[in-house]
């Protein structure tokens, strides 16, 4: 539908003597889920990051090899400059970075320059852009707030200095906070926060989802919504080589013996096809069609991998897929999953004892280890703490979780007045009837879950009356706390526990925090730890956090589950990234 | 015929506006806040209220309705509100590929299910009709989503007879590489109940006078088959497929979703996902508009078909 590119770009394509990458390299890969839209400011779904995270540079990035994971200068020359009191970040952009040819530029080469930076940090909170991820920045910066205020007739002045985001010299940025925000370096990081070029976003303003011009790896030269899409290299990207010095890690040893010394990216072609449904999704993979899938359909596992039912971390793929040379990249996502309480609710809320016992009897009825074993076919680990493995903050040995014992919640109920009623289910020590409100949503794996749940009902002798709704509805009912329990998942959106321990912080009522919950000491904690970077002193703050949490218990806790990628023996270069969406300007083909 | 078509045409006005009243009722009124989903994992009063600014929410339902009314006689629905493309645009690259499947899906099911329904009404009671009777009993009773998964699997993976998926950019390699398969599948789906619908036609044809009449005469029962029955027969045959063909550009949801077709089958659905009502709006009235206008000329074919169909 769209062909994005001009002529004169596909000319530039061929005139550019330091162009690395090999068009003849093609890879072809699949998204489970249509995009929206490629305008890093206005999107925030996985699809389409996937293709701005690889479009548009960010000032920061994360180290491709590194584990735990670890940032790095992406379009800086070394890292942000903070100063003492942890307010004020200078930044120096590298000189030499081009944008991706467009009609826009008139066939010059356009430079990227810290003004860039301030356009587009600028553009995420100007309502006009209405950007999902504006509140990662609103608020913080010296001045930004004023300058959103002084919209006339809504519009913004751009040209307008604003104190907390303004330019030193053409390479040269300053970032001035009003308190600390030690997560903003992983904001800064963000494929949301790639650089557009101002001129660009005005050419194209009625529809700047359709024009992603930036100075990443790839350029989107076709886009068929919901479809397919279509990425060739970039032919003003910078020289960067591969360079890796592998410690003992065999993985790594191969990834460097496969990749060193060669240019980055060395793909010259991607195109992703939007495959939603799993058997055609994994029969095209397997007859060689699609070079990678991001993640095995979670209904053929086991018709896949060789599964142990005690350790989900010990699977290998079944002899015949390695007979074809398929390869496992295996990896636990940055995630967590849990059942919410509505803390606000007359059943299931409140703060009392005999509120907590209730909820703490509904977690203990619950058989996290029989979901992950039947639903998520072993490819998932208990969550155990708010911030999930893989993300700055989390503590291994901490036990978040009730155990599952039946026995033990009934006697708690017993003991905190939930009498039987007449029809042999529990009533509220009150004498009312106990009905737990429970909204769900209408497909054939939440009706599943249901039946997991209603199993757990029914051992504690407890009634459960399930609301089935659209999505948008759910939310609404999450957003104003009217509802009973809800399932729920949150993905990171940077690797760093303060975009998981947010989630309960009772200003984000309405917003995050579905549990609708609120405690003033989880909230004094949470706002001490915001100041923090990671450490023991902060590390020390998510206990406590977590053992308000405990005690109050306004989630269940559920899973974080694994990403399984899979790719031909072809495909080089490869090694899962827990905060990457996509590996291709890493990745290699030889065929 | 001319007065005929002019008074039916003027009669579509004041559907076509019942129409645009029950949908902006149903996605405007009563509708879920497509705000919700638009507005990502923060969702703020701040935020919520921009979505629904930036969507012409914030109007009041008159006004909301007027534009629409506006929108509807221009036949330019504005942008989707997930992808912020021009609708017309959206559907005008959806409605090739869906017409492509299910046409040809009509078409070949047409000359499939019309001379077998006649053949097993010829021989009703007898062998060949209760052997194709079972057989399409059974074609119906298995789910779509099984001939589709076995087919994609043994037809295409294994045997490699056909590509798993997929979809090009001319007609011709779309009719001669990427069809088959899914108009395979969906014939295996949709030859039973055809073929059992129309042979009630042709049965009660049959069981007519004028046949009795036609064989007493010394005709031969071909001639019966083809001149007499056939024709009359065609007319239930004429309305369904009359009716079925305003929804030929919905598409088919499931070969569509599982044959990688960038049909309109798959963007409907997106758009009810997603609360993208302009998307659905377009594609109500559009379907609407198509319905009325295939009546009227399913209305015209049965006065060619039968000469005493008066048109008043």
């Amino acid at each position: 539908m769209k062909k994005i590119l001009s002529i004169a770009i596909a000319g530039a394509l061929f005139s550019q003597p330091v162009f690395a990458a090999d068009m003849n390299k093609v890879l072809r890969v699949a998204f489970v889920a249509p995009e929206t839209g490629f305008d890093p400011g206005k999107v925030s779904d996985v699809y389409s990051s996937s293709i701005t995270e690889n479009v548009f540079d960010p000032m920061l990035t994360y180290d491709y090899m590194a584990r735990p994971v670890k940032l790095t200068p992406n379009t800086l020359t070394e890292m942000p400059q903070l100063s003492e009191d942890g307010k004020v970040l200078t930044l120096h952009i590298k000189k030499g970075i081009y944008f991706a040819p467009d009609a826009v530029f008139k066939g010059q080469k356009r430079e990227l320059t810290a003004a860039d930076y301030v356009y587009s940090l600028k553009r995420l909170v100007d309502p006009v852009t209405g950007s999902p991820t504006g509140y990662l920045i609103a608020g913080k910066f010296i001045g930004l707030d004023e300058w959103v205020k002084s919209a006339k007739n809504g519009k913004l002045d751009y040209d307008k200095t604003v104190e907390g985001i303004k330019t030193l010299d053409r390479y040269t940025l300053q970032l001035t906070l009003k308190e600390p925000y030690p997560a903003l370096q992983y904001v800064l990081a963000m494929p949301h926060l790639g650089a557009v070029a101002r001129e660009v976003m005005e050419a194209y303003a009625d529809n700047t989802m359709s024009h992603p011009v930036g100075t990443g790896p790839y350029m989107v030269t076709e886009w068929k919504p919901g479809t397919h899409i279509s990425l060739v290299a970039n032919p003003n990207y910078r020289q960067r080589v591969f360079d890796y010095k592998p410690g003992d890690d065999l993985d790594d040893q191969r990834v460097a013996k496969e990749m060193n010394g060669k240019t980055i990216p060395q793909i010259g072609r991607v195109e992703v096809s939007i495959i939603q449904e799993d058997t055609p999704r994994w029969l095209t993979f397997r007859n060689g069609d699609l070079d990678t899938i991001d993640s095995i359909p979670q209904t053929l596992v086991r018709g896949s991998m060789l599964l142990d039912s005690k350790d989900p971390w010990r699977v290998d793929l079944k002899p015949d897929l390695k007979k074809r040379g398929i390869k496992l990249y295996r990896d636990l996502a940055e995630e967590i999953t849990y059942f919410v309480f509505n803390m606000k609710d007359e059943v299931v809320g409140g703060y009392t004892k005999d509120k907590i016992a209730l909820r703490r009897a509904i977690s203990m009825s619950f058989n996290t280890g029989e979901t992950i074993r039947n639903i998520r076919r072993n490819q998932a680990v208990k969550a155990q703490y708010i911030v999930p493995p893989n993300v700055a903050g989390h503590n291994p040995n901490f036990k978040a979780a009730f155990e599952y014992n039946p026995a033990l919640a009934n006697a708690l109920l017993d003991e905190f007045g939930y009498k039987m009623g007449p029809d042999g289910k529990r009533l509220l020590p009150s004498g009312t009837p106990l009905v737990v409100d429970f909204i769900t949503g209408t497909t054939a794996t939440d009706k599943q879950w249901n039946e997991y749940w209603q199993k757990a009902f029914d051992s504690i002798k407890v009634k459960v009356s399930f609301r089935q709704m659209q999505w948008n509805e759910q939310v609404k009912s999450l957003r104003t706390c009217t509802y009973g329990m809800d399932g729920a998942a949150w993905l990171a959106d940077y690797p760093d526990g303060d975009n998981f321990t947010m989630m309960l912080y009772g200003k984000n009522i309405g917003s995050e925090n579905y549990a609708c919950y609120k405690s003033p000491s989880y909230d004094r904690l949470y706002e001490a730890s915001q100041k923090l970077s990671d450490g023991s002193e902060r590390n020390a703050l998510y206990d406590q956090m977590n053992k308000i949490m405990m005690a109050d218990t306004p989630w269940v806790m559920g899973d974080t589950r694994f990403k399984n990628y899979v790719a031909h023996q072809w495909v080089k270069g490869t090694k899962a990234h827990p905060q990457f969406n996509t590996l291709w300007r890493y990745q290699d083909i030889q065929k | 015929m001319l007065a005929y078509i002019i008074r039916r045409v003027l009669q579509m006005i004041p559907t076509l506006f019942g129409v645009m009243l029950l949908v902006f009722f149903l996605f405007s009124v009563v509708g879920g806040d497509p705000s919700l989903i638009l507005g990502g994992k923060h969702l703020t009063e701040e935020v919520l209220n921009n979505i629904r600014s930036q969507l012409g929410l914030d109007k009041s339902l008159p006004e909301q309705f007027f534009i629409f009314v506006k929108q509807v006689f221009t036949l330019d629905f504005g942008t989707s509100w997930s992808t912020q493309q021009p609708v017309s645009s959206m559907i005008a690259s959806r409605v090739g590929p869906s017409l492509t499947l299910t046409g040809s899906l009509l078409v070949v099911s047409l000359f499939v299910s019309i001379p077998l329904a006649a053949i097993v009404a010829y021989f009703r009671g007898g062998l060949t009709d209760r052997v194709v009777t079972i057989a399409c009993t059974v074609a119906m009773s298995i789910s779509a989503l099984v001939y589709i998964v076995v087919g994609q699997y043994v037809l295409a993976y294994e045997l490699a007879w056909f590509p798993v998926r997929g979809w090009g950019d001319s007609l011709f390699t779309n009719l001669l590489i990427y069809v088959p398969l899914p108009l395979l599948m969906g014939l295996l789906v949709s030859v039973g109940p055809d073929i059992r619908f129309y042979r009630s036609f042709f049965i009660e044809e049959m069981n007519n006078d004028y046949v009795r009449t036609a064989r007493a005469k010394g005709l031969s029962e071909q001639k019966i088959m083809l001149k007499h029955v056939l024709r009359n027969a065609m007319i239930p045959v004429v309305t369904t497929v009359m009716m079925s063909l305003p929804f030929l550009m919905m598409g088919a949801l499931i070969l569509e979703s599982f044959f990688g077709i960038p049909g309109m089958g798959n963007e409907v659905l997106l758009a009810v996902n997603k609360s993208d009502f302009p998307v659905i709006k377009a594609v109500t009235i559009y379907i609407a508009i198509a319905t009325m206008i295939f009546n009227l000329l399913a209305d015209l074919v049965y006065k060619l078909i039968d000469p005493r169909v008066q048109l008043k």
